[in-house]
């Protein structure tokens, strides 16, 4: 069992509960259904049984030999992308709208960056018959048309967000102001391990099913666990969710790829351990990308889930204890990761997902003979417009 | 005007000159005024003021140039100023930077919109050492309980959250919250203030009725991108005229 967070809602120093006073209660609320929730039997063979035949779970872990045999390293890929909706964000969506609706909320709402969140918010909010409202940053909803038309099918309504950067950080705001709001029969289904207590907890607990199964097959498929696991991290839930099992093992080194964009400018990245500091966003302390006078800078990212400027407090503090190596991948390494994984395995990666491949494939020395688990945390349909544009295809 | 009332003003919004006569004509109509720090993710504000903050930060004003502003109103000892930003600005800092700011430049209290009572012990230390008060929040969200122990540890003012909602938005008062501002009356040792809505005389003379005073500032600053301070000075006399 973890012991992390804290009651108060703290990852060592990371974390907290910075949000208007017009919330508290609603966390405290949400906190306390969370945990009979978790301890009710009805509810639990309910999530399970959506887990296996409404999304597909266990997913494959799938040993990769082309690609393995290629670079001389044992690549082995827990198939998130195979999840009903194309990615891990459906695990916390079930979970959330599960305890929505346990609480007895009517309405879910979400932000979104890739839309990969709005859309398993929009099933959910679908498969058990509740309104949903998807906050959708205009620069985001430009470049994943897809996934904006994919929610409007499911029944949800997309706001776009003209605020700020219109990326995931205003969506972010835009959520929030409208649960400030709506408290009463709302719930906010946040899509990462972000915002305040209880979130990070609730979001990593959902997200540490694919830690769990991938643990297991690496038992069985390998006998052993893995040297490294590498996974991507925006606001960090499919890293979580799979270090969440591999947590302080003497033999596994746990890596998370930041995304290193075009350049090390600001607005050229989204690094935030490389390049940000201490900060408030978004509910918690935790690291932030912010200029000399405490003002958020704007972030970019190839892929549009990996560009925010904060991240995970639980991330933080692993940073700080040194239990997780955080590293970059640039926009053209995890392009480069994109298209090896389709060429040499079949498999299209989303474009975060390709950061985690994509670090793996530009430091083959480093993992020469070793046994490395990637979590392919979505595929690449959505992402296919700039995937052909990239690649002039 | 009757009651204690506050007028919020973007720091350097519109402009450096067009802030300070602002706020100096603010001093002679209110008790107390809020200037926002602009933020670059201001979650409890709406539109207007959340568009103004933008502005004052492309116009590449910092904190120090607003604090220099803030300088140059020259508070009445009658009278006092008051912060409002968020709690980046202060934990990004650290170390007090934030509040030696505030002490120099003659403010005598900060608002946090995004700091709730359970969070406030590591700002109410950085803050006590240079006198500077922590404001606290009542909202329809808090229990009677919650109420009671919020207000009566309150200094400077009470700042009374009259809906669920952010800056800007339509003024209500549900009786459930008539109850809670009376309940908060009962503890409070300052004036307890209404904040969120109020956007004329009518909205004005209700808040008075039911708490101490208000804070107006959303219709403020429409007014005074619209109008500049001519038109603010014809809507201060409004306010005045409703709240005798």
């Amino acid at each position: 069992m973890n012991k992390m967070p804290t009651a108060n809602g703290y990852f060592g120093i990371y974390g907290g509960k910075f949000v208007p006073e017009t919330l508290v209660n609603a966390l405290g609320e949400l906190e306390k259904a969370y945990n009979a929730f978790r301890k009710d039997r009805a509810m639990r063979i309910e999530l399970k049984s959506f887990l296996s035949h409404y999304a597909g779970r266990p997913t494959p872990l799938y040993y990769a030999a082309n690609l393995s045999h290629k670079c001389g390293i044992e690549i082995f890929l827990k198939r998130e992308d195979l999840l009903h909706t194309g990615a891990h964000k459906l695990n916390n969506t079930l979970g959330q709208g599960l305890l929505a609706r346990f609480m007895g909320k009517k309405r879910l709402i979400a932000e979104t960056g890739a839309g990969q969140h709005g859309v398993a918010t929009a099933t959910v909010a679908a498969l058990l018959g509740m309104k949903c409202t998807v906050y959708m940053g205009n620069v985001d909803m430009k470049r994943q048309a897809p996934n904006v038309a994919r929610m409007r099918l499911l029944g949800a309504e997309v706001v776009p967000v003209e605020s700020g950067s219109g990326t995931l950080k205003d969506a972010i705001n835009a959520a929030l102001r409208d649960w400030v709001k709506n408290v009463r029969h709302t719930h906010y289904c946040i899509g990462s391990v972000v915002g305040p207590h209880p979130f990070p907890m609730i979001v990593r607990n959902f997200q540490s099913i694919i830690g769990k199964e991938a643990r297991s097959q690496m038992y069985t498929q390998v006998g052993k666990n893995p040297d490294f696991v590498v996974g991507c991290v925006g606001g960090g839930s499919n890293a979580v969710g799979i270090f969440s099992a591999f947590l302080r093992l003497p033999k596994t080194k746990l890596i998370g790829v930041e995304a290193g964009g075009f350049g090390t400018k600001p607005g050229q990245h989204s690094a935030r351990f490389a390049m940000g500091r201490r900060g408030i966003l978004h509910g918690c302390i935790t690291y932030v990308l912010q200029n000399k006078d405490c003002q958020i800078l704007p972030v970019h990212s190839i892929s549009a889930g990996l560009d925010y400027p904060a991240v995970g407090p639980e991330h933080a503090f692993f940073h700080d204890e040194q239990i997780v190596e955080y590293v970059r991948c640039s926009d053209s390494e995890a392009l480069r990761g994109c298209l090896a994984l389709s060429k040499f395995e079949g498999i299209i990666p989303a474009l975060e997902s390709s950061h985690a491949v994509g670090y793996v494939l530009s430091n083959r020395k480093r993992f020469k003979g070793c046994v490395v688990l990637v979590n392919l945390s979505g595929r690449g349909d959505k992402d296919m417009d700039i995937i052909a544009r990239e690649a002039k295809l | 005007m009757k009651g204690y009332n506050g007028l919020y003003l973007m720091g350097n919004y519109p402009t450096p000159k067009v802030f300070i006569d602002a706020a100096r004509l603010g001093m002679e109509y209110f008790d107390f005024l809020e200037i926002g720090i602009p933020f670059s993710d201001p979650i409890a504000d709406g539109p207007v003021i959340e568009r103004a903050a933008m502005k004052v930060i492309a116009d590449g004003h910092r904190v120090a140039d607003i604090f220099k502003s803030i300088e140059k109103i020259s508070c009445p000892s009658s009278k006092k100023i008051y912060v409002m930003t968020y709690a980046n600005h202060i934990f990004a800092r650290g170390n007090g930077t934030f509040a030696r700011m505030m002490k120099s430049a003659g403010t005598s209290g900060i608002i946090l919109p995004d700091v709730p009572s359970a969070e406030s012990d590591r700002f109410k230390k950085e803050f006590a050492p240079f006198g500077i008060e922590l404001i606290h929040f009542i909202t329809p969200e808090n229990t009677y309980e919650q109420i009671e122990s919020i207000a009566s540890s309150a200094s400077g003012f009470l700042y009374c959250i009259s809906i669920r909602g952010i800056t800007g938005s339509r003024f209500s008062l549900e009786s459930e919250m008539r109850k809670k501002i009376a309940h908060a009356k009962k503890f409070s040792r300052v004036p307890v203030v209404l904040g969120f809505g109020i956007r004329d005389g009518v909205t004005a003379a209700i808040a008075l009725r039911v708490a101490d005073g208000f804070i107006v500032g959303t219709r403020a600053i429409e007014i005074l991108e619209t109008g500049g301070v001519g038109k603010l000075s014809q809507f201060f006399e409004e306010l005045a005229k409703h709240c005798m």
